[in-house]
């Protein structure tokens, strides 16, 4: 079962909707490669399209091998121009048909500022905790057959319309509807949702239903991390009260709501941080990033 | 001819649904309940107009309508420093928690508007006020009585010590309140007082008793040790959480010198017994003190040298769930494995049949569940 979209699978479930690049956002993060879900790593073995691509390069150098060398000439020069094109590719992972000028896979087409020096960012990686993703199966399905005929699956129509399916790798929930829709939730990267979600459908495929993988799209993104030294959130509630909700009654966090990038930030007195409503992962990132220098400014109190 | 009120002669009422009518009359009555000055009125009204006619809470349920008033009133009363809590105004409207607690966060952030945090001082102010304790009546004992001026003034050092201590940040109000008014009366008369517990007050004082204040007074009776084991005159003493309670009024007074050094600064860590989680060997001193012999640092263990932590172990100032962190819930990093997943990998069959029933396995399902 293939994806549909025009957009190659690098850069699905990444990229906002067409035409809503965010301008202008920094590279914050040298080590940090956009949109792979990836722990610092050399930017090759990272990108899908340069594994494919890599796929690609093998079986034309294989192919190159078996021509008898009659044809050599002709073949090297074939074989050399992809191969050229690909270590390209495999230094700066740009998404296909843009120049690979800069490494910066998600805004290919936007100035890149120079990447900010270690001793500006803050050093810490918010890591991604949850993906929520929907997909649309494009059939109408008949979810007590499902419930019946998958042991993964739980069907109570009285208290929810939908049947609640989990696999075990990559760890995930789903919910589908009867209307072919589902929604795939407890991922840890975009592309572990996408293959999650691929499996559901792979499942649903099996049990009979002619199940398309349609208009694949990460809906949030959560993230989490550590400042590693108590807030005042009474402080910054007061110097910040526009973007931010302390209630004390109610909850021991602070709701701040950044507004660009667009992600609400709980943050808590022992200085762990919870960032969620991005579509993208840079927005997490951009939004710690935003939100470090505030909270070191109510470090040292006594 | 009978005097006509302005309202009537120029339709004004009639102007407004009925809806609007009774939720106006409602802010009106609970800004007269709770005596609040009539400015503080007119502004939750136009609030309320507001949010009644915000796309948001047009159609909502008529029992969030309701509360809706109260919030506005609610809002108005924080934008004015005026201490009222969410527990109030909920007990006063019959409303669920939750519900009030939704209604209150949509309404901040649909109007925008920015409410200032419950301010402490003014709320110690308030509460107390309706503590039984400062006049004469029949089932308190003479030597439970206390002079409110005295107790609201020690109250309100002992939630500013709390407040700087880490004690107060992310925490329920109230009960920090409750358990610095219960130490602060026994403080006042020590020895008809230390035998009555926190239970037993709060019954004869006439107020709630939240189930948090037990461990706001464990947290409290434990800042106040350290800080007394610092007081020179009282380390002879072998205080315990009873009796440190006679010298609190001491420690107050010596307070900021208390804290300084009972306690280590976020930066000293190092110097401390106990360094922040996650930190590598504590005992470090630090430039200028004179620790004997260089030998290695993590066989200094605790400092013996450092000018501020000698003596036991002086903990770090910090919040209490940093100093006692729960078990650790979360994995650690993604491991290299999770992160080559490109989301394209081929599935296998296999994989997929494992989560499909065989037809033996159905037919029994089906009948377990009795489907047909």
């Amino acid at each position: 079962m293939d994806q549909n979209n025009s957009l190659p699978p690098y850069a699905q479930g990444l990229a906002s909707p067409q035409g809503a690049m965010t301008p202008g956002i920094p590279i914050f993060s040298p080590m940090m490669p956009y949109g792979t879900g990836l722990t610092p790593q050399p930017v090759q073995s990272t990108n899908s399209l340069s594994i494919l691509e890599e796929q690609q390069r093998q079986q034309q150098q294989q192919a190159a091998a078996q021509q008898s060398t009659s044809q050599q000439a002709t073949q090297g020069t074939s074989g050399q121009t992809p191969q050229l094109f690909h270590s390209q590719t495999l230094t700066t992972a740009p998404l296909p048909g843009t120049t690979p000028l800069y490494p910066s896979p998600m805004t290919p087409m936007t100035p890149i500022t120079p990447a900010t020096p270690a001793s500006e960012s803050s050093g810490i990686v918010p890591q991604l905790q949850n993906i929520v993703s929907t997909v649309n199966l494009g059939c109408k399905l008949d979810l007590k057959t499902i419930a019946l005929r998958a042991r993964n699956a739980e069907y109570n129509p009285k208290r929810f319309a939908a049947v609640i399916m989990r696999i075990r790798e990559p760890r995930t929930t789903a919910l589908i509807f009867s209307s072919g829709k589902m929604v795939c939730t407890g991922a840890k990267s975009e592309e572990q949702s996408r293959l999650a979600a691929r499996k559901y459908a792979r499942v649903v495929q099996k049990l009979g239903f002619p199940a398309k993988f349609l208009d694949f799209k990460i809906q949030n993104m959560v993230g989490s991390c550590d400042v590693k030294f108590p807030i005042r959130l009474e402080g910054l509630v007061l110097t910040h009260q526009q973007f931010s909700s302390y209630e004390p009654e109610l909850f021991p966090g602070l709701i701040y709501r950044m507004i660009k990038p667009r992600i609400v930030l709980l943050i808590f007195v022992s200085g762990k941080v919870v960032l969620t409503g991005a579509k993208v992962r840079a927005e997490i990132y951009e939004a710690f990033e935003n939100i470090y220098p505030i909270l070191k400014g109510f470090r040292k109190t006594t | 001819l009978a005097e006509v009120a302005y309202s009537q002669s120029t339709g004004q009422r009639e102007q407004l649904s009925r809806c609007l009518q009774r939720g106006i009359r409602r802010v009106q009555d609970l800004c007269k309940v709770l005596q609040l000055p009539t400015v503080f009125e007119e502004t939750a009204v136009s609030y309320f107009q507001r949010a009644v006619q915000h796309p948001s809470f047009r159609l909502v349920s008529l029992e969030k309508k309701e509360l809706l008033g109260g919030c506005c009133v609610f809002v108005t009363c924080r934008q004015h420093n005026w201490p009222l809590t969410m527990g109030t105004i909920c007990s006063l409207l019959y409303a669920k928690q939750e519900l009030f607690a939704s209604v209150y966060l949509s309404l901040q952030k649909e109007l925008e508007l920015s409410v200032p945090a419950l301010s402490l001082a003014d709320l110690v102010k308030t509460h107390l006020s309706s503590f039984r304790l400062f006049q004469p009546v029949a089932d308190i004992p003479a030597p439970f009585l206390e002079d409110k001026e005295k107790m609201v003034a020690r109250t309100m050092q002992v939630v500013e010590l709390a407040s700087e201590t880490w004690l107060v940040t992310g925490r329920h109000p109230v009960p920090i309140i409750t358990a610095a008014a219960f130490l602060s009366w026994q403080s006042l008369q020590p020895p008809a007082r230390l035998s009555c517990p926190l239970a037993r007050f709060c019954k004869l004082a006439g107020i709630d008793l939240p189930p948090p204040a037990h461990l706001r007074l464990k947290e409290l009776l434990e800042i106040l040790l350290s800080m007394a084991s610092r007081l020179s005159w009282l380390r002879v003493f072998n205080l315990d959480k009873k009796t440190v309670v006679k010298h609190i009024g001491d420690l107050l007074q010596h307070r900021i010198f208390l804290l300084k050094n009972a306690f280590c600064l976020e930066g000293e860590e190092e110097q401390c017994g106990k360094g922040s989680p996650g930190e590598g060997s504590p005992g470090q001193g630090s430039p200028g003190e004179g620790i004997p012999g260089q030998g290695s640092p993590a066989a200094q263990g605790r400092p013996s040298g450092g000018k501020r932590c000698h003596e036991g172990s002086p903990r770090p100032l910090l919040p209490p769930c940093l100093i006692k962190p729960r078990k650790r819930l979360r994995t650690a990093a993604p491991s290299a494995s999770d992160s080559a997943i490109t989301g394209d990998e081929p599935i296998s069959d296999s994989e997929i049949e494992q989560y499909l029933r065989g037809p033996e396995e159905v037919r029994a399902f089906r009948r377990a569940k009795d489907w047909p």
